[in-house]
C-alpha cells in the first residue's frame, strides 16, 4: 500500500521535473487516439489516406490540443499550491499561540546557535588568513624542572640566527622584535607600534600589498634606502587611508623613511602599525645604543613532511649548542617545545571557544526538541480533521503537500527572523570581545556555511514533525479517530505521551546545564572582581612615554624630561598627586635576582624590582607597613634607597627587621646605563601590591628611585579630583611643552588598564555563557509551558468529569502542577548528573570557585523548578477555572 | 455569454467523463466512443476539448490514470474514477438532476 503511493508521489515529482517525459506522453495518447479512429473509419470503409484525415480533422488541431492540456497542467498545479498556502495561512493564523511560539523558537535557536558559532570559527579555527599558517611554529625553551609554566619564546639576535641558519626544520623562517616608532605628526608626536621584520617577512606571510609593494631582498640590506610598510589600521587611523601616500617620506624615530607599501586589513601581524625592514647581525652590542636589545620572536614554516616531533629533536641540537655559549640563557635542564602560531596566540581562549561551541549545539538541540514537540501536540489535534478529509477523497498526497506547505511557512518566517537576529546578535558580540584577546587578523562575520547547516536543520524539524498526522491518516486507520468523542484522541497514545515527556526532560536538563555553567563562570569572576589589587585605581590617568632613544640615554637626561614635567601636572586644576613609574598595576616590572646582606641561602632569590617617584605610593593609596617612603630629597640626589613590599620582608628577611639592611639589586648592573655596586638600603616596607596579574600570588618587589638610570620606559600616573579622562588633553599639553618629540601610549584611566588586563578576558567567557543560559532558559519555559497547556487542554473533559464527581478546584490545581514539576524534577535530576559530569571540563575556567559549587547547583535547580511552576500557572487557572458542566460538554 | 456556456460546456463534459468511466477503467478514445453510442448519436464530443478535460480532472484528484496494452495490443493510458471522482459523480449527477427536473417543469407551465 505504501510502496503505491510512494510510487506515485514519486512520479508526480518526476513528472514536474521532465517535461519531455509529459510530452512524450501527451504525444503517445493522441497518436494512440488518432490510430484507434483512423482504424475505425477504415474499417468503415474509407481509404487509409482519408481515414487519417479524418480522424485528424475529428480531433482537430493536434498542435493546439497539445497546448490546452498543457495549460491545464499548470494553471491546476498553481491553483492547488496556492489553495494549500492559503488554507495553510488561514490554519495559522487561527491558532495564533502555536504560530507565534514556533517561529520564535525556530528563529531563537537559528540566530543564537549562528551567531555564536560564527564568533567560534572565526576566532578558533581559522584565525589567520596566511597560506600555510597551520604549520606556522614558534620555538619555546622550558625549564625541565617546570616544563607547564611558560617558556621562554625571546631571543636576542646571535641566537636567533643561529637558530634559522642551522635548523632543516624550516623551509622559512622569519623572526620580528616590537620597537616604538615615533613619528611626528602635526604639533606634536605620536606613537606607533613598530614590527622589524627580517628578510623574508612577507613571503613568509604570503599576502601581498593592498597598494605598492612589499619588502624585497634589496631593502634589507644595510646600505639601502630606508623604507617602511603600513598596516591597514594605521593607515587608516593616521594616515587618512589615502592611497596616494605611496613614495613619500615619513620621519620615524629621527630618519626619513619611505613608504613603499599598505597592507590589507586581515594582515595584522603582531598588531603592528608599521613594519620596518631590518637585517640583524651577530654583532652583541644593543641594536640601538643606550637602549635594551631588541628580543625577537621566532617564527618558522614546517617543511612538508616535518613533523614536529622531528622539529623539537632538531631544534634541541641547536639549543644545546647555544646553551654552552650562552649559559645564562638555558636552565641547566631545558626542553625546547614547538608550538604552532594558532596555539600561541588563542591559547586559554581555545577552551572557552570549544565550551561555547558544545553550548551552541545544545542550544539548536533545544531548539529543534521544542518544535518537535509543538508540532506533534498539533499533529494529534489534527488527527480527526485528517481523517476526515481522507474519508472525503483528498488523496494522502494532497494533505501531505498542504502539510510541507505550513512547515514551510513556518521555516521560512523563522528562518527570516533567525538570520536577522543572528546578525544583530553577532555585532553585538563583536562589539563585547575584548580586544586583545583575538588576534588583530580575525574577521568575524557571518558565517555562512554555518548558517545554511542551522537553518537546514531547523527548517527540516518542522517539515518531519509536521507530517506526522498525514502519515498516520495514511495508515488508513480512519475509524478510531473518528469515533472519538473529543477533538480527537484523548492525549495521544501512551507512547506518544513519554515521547513528549522525554523530550521535555531532555530540554530541562541540557538546560540545567548551560545554567550550572553560566553560574559558575559568574561566581568566578564575581570572585575574580573581588581580589584586592592592594591599591585604589579609581581616578587616575597613566600614559606611557617612550622617549627618543637618541637624546635621552642617562639618568641626568631622563630627569631632564620628568621633573620638569611632574612640577607642570601638580600644578594643573584638578590634579590631586603624580608619580612616574616603570611600571603599572597588576603587572611588576623588572625581574632581577636579589641579595640580602648577610644573608646566607642556597637557592636563588628573585625578585620585581620597579623605579618610580616618591609620591607613587600616595597617588594609589598604598599602604606603609613599616618604616617610610623615600622623600623628594632622596630621589633627587638619586640615593640608594630602596622599599620593598610585605612578601619580600617575609620571604627573604623572616623575622629580622628589614629597616635599615640592605639588598642588592642584581640586574641593574646590566642595564644599557648601569647601576654600579647596585646594593640599597630599605627604607620602608609596603603592602603586597598584585604585580602577576590577578591570580598569581603576590612575588616579591622592591621599589627604587627613578633618577638611578636613564633606562627602561616609563609613564606618569596622575590622581585627579574629578574625571581622569578630562585632563587628557592637559596632559598631553604639558607633555609637548617639556618636549616636543615625546609620545604618549596607553593613555586612559587605571581602571581601564586593569579592566582589559585582568577582567576582560573572564567577563567576556562569563557573558557569552549567560546569553546562552537565558536563550535556553527561554526555549525551556516555552516547551514546558506549551506541552503543559496541551495537555491541559485534552484533559478538559477528564478534569469536568472529576470536578463534577467531587473533586476541588485545588485538587485541579494540583493535577496540572503535578504534571508539569513531574516532568520538571526529572529532567533536574537527569540534569544535575550531567553536570556534574561536565563540570570538571569547566574547571579551567575557574578561579577560586569550585566546579561543583553547590550555591550554584542548587540555585539553578530551584531556577528551573521556579520556571516550570511559573509555565504551569496559566493552564492551571484555566484548569481551575471551569465550569463543569461546560467542560463535560466540551468537544 | 460565451463565457458562462464554456463553464457549463465545461461541467457537463466533466459530468459526462466521469460517468463513462463509472463502468470501469477506460482510454480516451473510449471515453469519446463511449459518450457517442449511450447517448444514441445525440452528442459528438468535440475530441479537441477532450484530453485537456481528461488531464484537469486526473490532476484535481478525480481520476487517476495508467499506461496499460488496449484490446488490439496498443500502448494507451487507462483513466479511472478514484473514491472522490466518484462522490463527485453522484453529486454532479444528483444535481443535474434536480436542475434538469425543475427547468423541465418550468418549461411545462404554460
Amino acid at each position: 500500500m505504501a510502496n503505491r503511493w510512494l510510487g506515485k508521489v514519486w512520479q508526480r515529482i518526476r513528472a514536474t521535473s521532465r517535461p519531455d517525459q509529459l510530452n512524450r506522453d501527451l504525444d503517445d495518447e493522441l497518436a494512440f487516439h488518432l490510430a484507434q479512429r483512423t482504424a475505425k473509419n477504415r474499417a468503415a470503409g474509407m481509404n487509409a489516406a482519408a481515414a487519417g484525415y479524418a480522424a485528424q480533422r475529428q480531433l482537430g488541431n493536434i498542435t493546439d490540443v497539445k497546448e490546452r492540456t498543457r495549460e491545464v497542467l499548470i494553471l491546476t498545479s498553481l491553483e492547488s499550491l496556492w489553495r494549500d498556502f492559503t488554507y495553510a495561512l488561514r490554519a495559522l493564523r487561527k491558532k495564533p499561540g502555536f504560530t507565534i511560539v514556533a517561529i520564535a523558537t525556530l528563529a531563537l535557536g537559528i540566530g543564537a546557535s549562528t551567531a555564536i558559532f560564527s564568533v567560534i570559527e572565526n576566532v578558533l579555527i581559522e584565525p589567520f588568513p596566511y597560506p600555510g599558517a597551520d604549520r606556522f611554529m614558534t620555538v619555546e625553551i622550558h625549564d625541565a624542572n617546570n616544563v607547564d609554566a611558560a617558556g621562554r619564546a625571546e631571543y636576542s639576535s646571535p641566537e636567533f640566527l643561529d637558530y634559522i641558519e642551522k635548523n632543516h626544520v624550516f623551509d622559512l623562517a622569519i623572526a620580528d622584535a616590537s620597537e616604538d616608532v615615533l613619528y611626528q605628526v602635526g604639533g606634536g608626536m605620536e606613537r606607533l607600534h613598530g614590527i622589524l621584520c627580517t628578510p623574508n617577512t612577507f613571503e613568509f606571510f604570503g599576502l601581498p600589498a593592498l597598494y605598492g609593494r612589499v619588502s624585497e631582498p634589496a631593502d634589507y640590506e644595510p646600505g639601502a634606502p630606508p623604507t617602511f610598510i603600513l598596516g591597514y589600521k594605521a593607515w587608516k587611523s593616521h594616515f587618512g587611508g589615502d592611497p596616494s601616500i605611496i613614495g613619500e617620506t615619513f620621519i620615524l624615530n629621527g630618519t626619513a623613511r619611505t613608504l613603499i607599501g599598505i597592507m590589507p586589513r586581515r594582515f595584522g601581524w603582531g598588531s603592528g602599525d608599521v613594519f620596518l625592514p631590518v637585517k640583524p647581525t651577530r654583532a652583541e652590542q644593543a641594536y640601538v645604543a643606550g637602549e635594551f636589545p631588541p628580543v625577537w620572536y621566532l617564527m618558522g614554516h614546517l617543511k612538508p613532511g616535518v613533523t614536529v616531533n622531528q622539529a623539537q629533536a632538531d631544534l634541541s641540537v641547536i639549543a644545546n649548542q647555544l646553551a654552552k655559549i650562552y649559559p645564562k640563557s638555558y636552565p641547566p635542564r631545558f626542553v625546547v617545545k614547538i608550538v604552532s602560531a594558532t596555539d600561541m596566540v588563542v591559547g586559554n581562549f581555545r577552551t572557552t571557544l570549544t565550551l561555547t561551541l558544545g553550548a551552541v549545539a545544545l542550544l539548536l538541540l533545544i531548539s529543534c526538541a521544542n518544535l518537535a514537540n509543538l508540532m506533534l501536540a498539533r499533529a494529534t489535534t489534527r488527527e480527526k480533521e485528517f481523517a476526515v478529509r481522507s474519508a472525503l477523497g483528498a488523496s494522502r498526497w494532497r494533505l501531505v503537500r498542504q502539510l510541507l506547505v505550513e512547515s514551510l511557512i513556518l521555516s521560512v518566517c523563522g528562518g527570516a527572523i533567525g538570520v536577522g537576529i543572528a546578525a544583530l546578535g553577532l555585532n553585538s558580540i563583536v562589539a563585547l570581545i575584548p580586544p586583545i584577546t583575538i588576534p588583530a587578523e580575525t574577521e568575524i562575520s557571518l558565517n555562512f556555511p554555518v548558517l545554511a547547516f542551522a537553518l537546514t536543520v531547523a527548517m527540516f524539524t518542522p517539515m518531519i514533525f509536521g507530517l506526522v498526522p498525514a502519515l498516520r491518516a495514511a495508515r488508513n486507520d480512519l475509524e478510531r479517530p473518528l469515533r472519538d468523542s473529543g477533538k480527537g484522541t484523548s492525549s495521544g497514545t501512551v507512547g506518544q505521551g513519554r515521547f513528549r515527556d522525554a523530550v521535555i526532560v531532555c530540554e530541562v536538563a541540557l538546560s540545567f546545564t548551560l545554567l550550572v555553567g553560566a553560574g559558575l563562570l559568574m561566581r568566578s569572576f564575581v570572585a575574580l572582581r573581588g581580589v584586592s589589587l592592594g591599591l585604589r585605581a579609581d581616578h587616575v590617568l597613566v600614559t606611557r612615554l617612550p622617549l627618543p632613544s637618541e637624546r635621552y640615554q642617562t639618568a641626568a637626561q631622563l630627569v631632564s624630561f620628568y621633573r620638569p614635567l611632574l612640577t607642570r601636572l601638580k600644578s594643573l586644576p584638578g590634579v590631586v598627586d603624580v608619580a612616574e613609574s616603570s611600571a603599572l598595576p597588576p603587572y611588576g616590572g623588572f625581574p632581577s635576582d636579589v641579595e640580602v646582606s648577610g644573608a646566607v641561602h642556597a637557592e636563588k632569590w628573585s625578585a620585581l624590582f620597579q623605579l618610580c617617584s616618591e609620591r607613587f605610593f600616595s597617588v594609589l593609596h598604598i599602604q606603609l607597613r613599616d618604616g617610610r617612603f623615600f622623600d623628594e630629597t632622596e630621589v633627587a640626589d638619586a640615593r640608594k634607597v630602596a622599599v620593598i613590599n610585605e612578601t619580600f620582608a617575609q620571604r627573604y628577611f623572616d623575622r629580622v627587621n628589614p629597616i635599615g639592611r640592605r639588598i642588592r639589586v642584581s640586574d641593574l648592573a646590566n642595564f644599557p646605563d648601569k647601576v654600579d655596586d647596585p646594593w640599597f638600603e630599605v627604607v620602608g616596607v609596603v603592602s603586597d601590591v598584585r604585580n602577576k596579574g590577578l591570580q598569581e600570588p603576590v612575588a616579591p618587589e622592591v621599589w627604587l628611585p627613578y633618577t638611578l638610570t636613564g633606562s627602561g620606559q616609563r609613564g606618569v600616573l596622575v590622581r585627579t579630583a574629578n574625571d581622569p579622562m578630562s585632563l587628557m588633553d592637559s596632559l598631553r599639553r604639558e607633555v609637548w611643552a617639556v618636549d616636543r618629540s615625546v609620545a604618549l601610549s596607553y593613555t586612559g584611566t587605571m581602571e581601564n588598564y586593569i579592566h582589559l588586563q585582568s577582567y576582560a578576558g573572564p567577563q567576556f567567557g562569563f557573558v557569552l555563557m549567560t546569553i546562552f543560559a537565558i536563550v535556553g532558559l527561554a526555549l525551556v519555559s516555552i516547551g514546558v509551558y506549551s506541552v503543559v497547556a496541551y495537555a491541559t487542554a485534552r484533559r478538559t473533559h477528564e478534569i469536568g468529569i472529576r470536578m463534577a464527581l467531587g473533586a476541588t478546584r485545588t485538587d485541579a490545581l494540583k493535577l496540572v502542577l503535578g504534571m508539569g514539576l513531574r516532568v520538571i524534577s526529572v529532567g533536574v535530576a537527569i540534569g544535575l548528573i550531567a553536570s556534574l559530569a561536565l563540570s570538571r571540563v569547566l574547571a579551567s575556567q575557574l578561579w577560586q570557585t569550585s566546579a561543583y559549587d553547590p550555591l550554584t547547583i542548587c540555585g539553578v535547580a530551584i531556577l528551573l523548578l521556579a520556571i516550570g511552576v511559573a509555565a504551569c500557572v496559566v493552564p492551571a487557572r484555566r484548569a481551575t477555572s471551569i465550569e463543569p458542566t461546560l467542560a463535560l460538554r466540551h468537544e | 455569454m460565451t463565457d458562462k456556456k464554456d463553464d457549463l460546456l465545461q461541467g457537463t463534459l466533466d459530468l459526462l467523463i466521469l460517468k463513462s468511466l463509472a463502468r470501469g477503467p477506460m482510454h480516451g478514445y473510449g471515453v469519446a466512443e463511449w459518450i457517442h453510442e449511450s447517448s444514441q448519436d445525440v452528442l459528438r464530443v468535440e475530441e479537441g476539448a477532450l484530453y485537456p478535460a481528461l488531464h484537469r480532472l486526473e490532476l484535481r484528484g478525480l481520476l487517476s490514470a495508467e499506461w496499460g496494452v488496449s484490446d488490439n495490443n496498443r500502448r494507451a493510458k487507462f483513466y479511472a474514477l478514484t473514491t472522490a471522482g466518484k462522490k463527485q459523480l453522484m453529486q454532479e449527477a444528483e444535481y443535474w438532476h434536480r436542475m434538469s427536473g425543475a427547468i423541465a417543469r418550468i418549461l411545462q407551465t404554460a
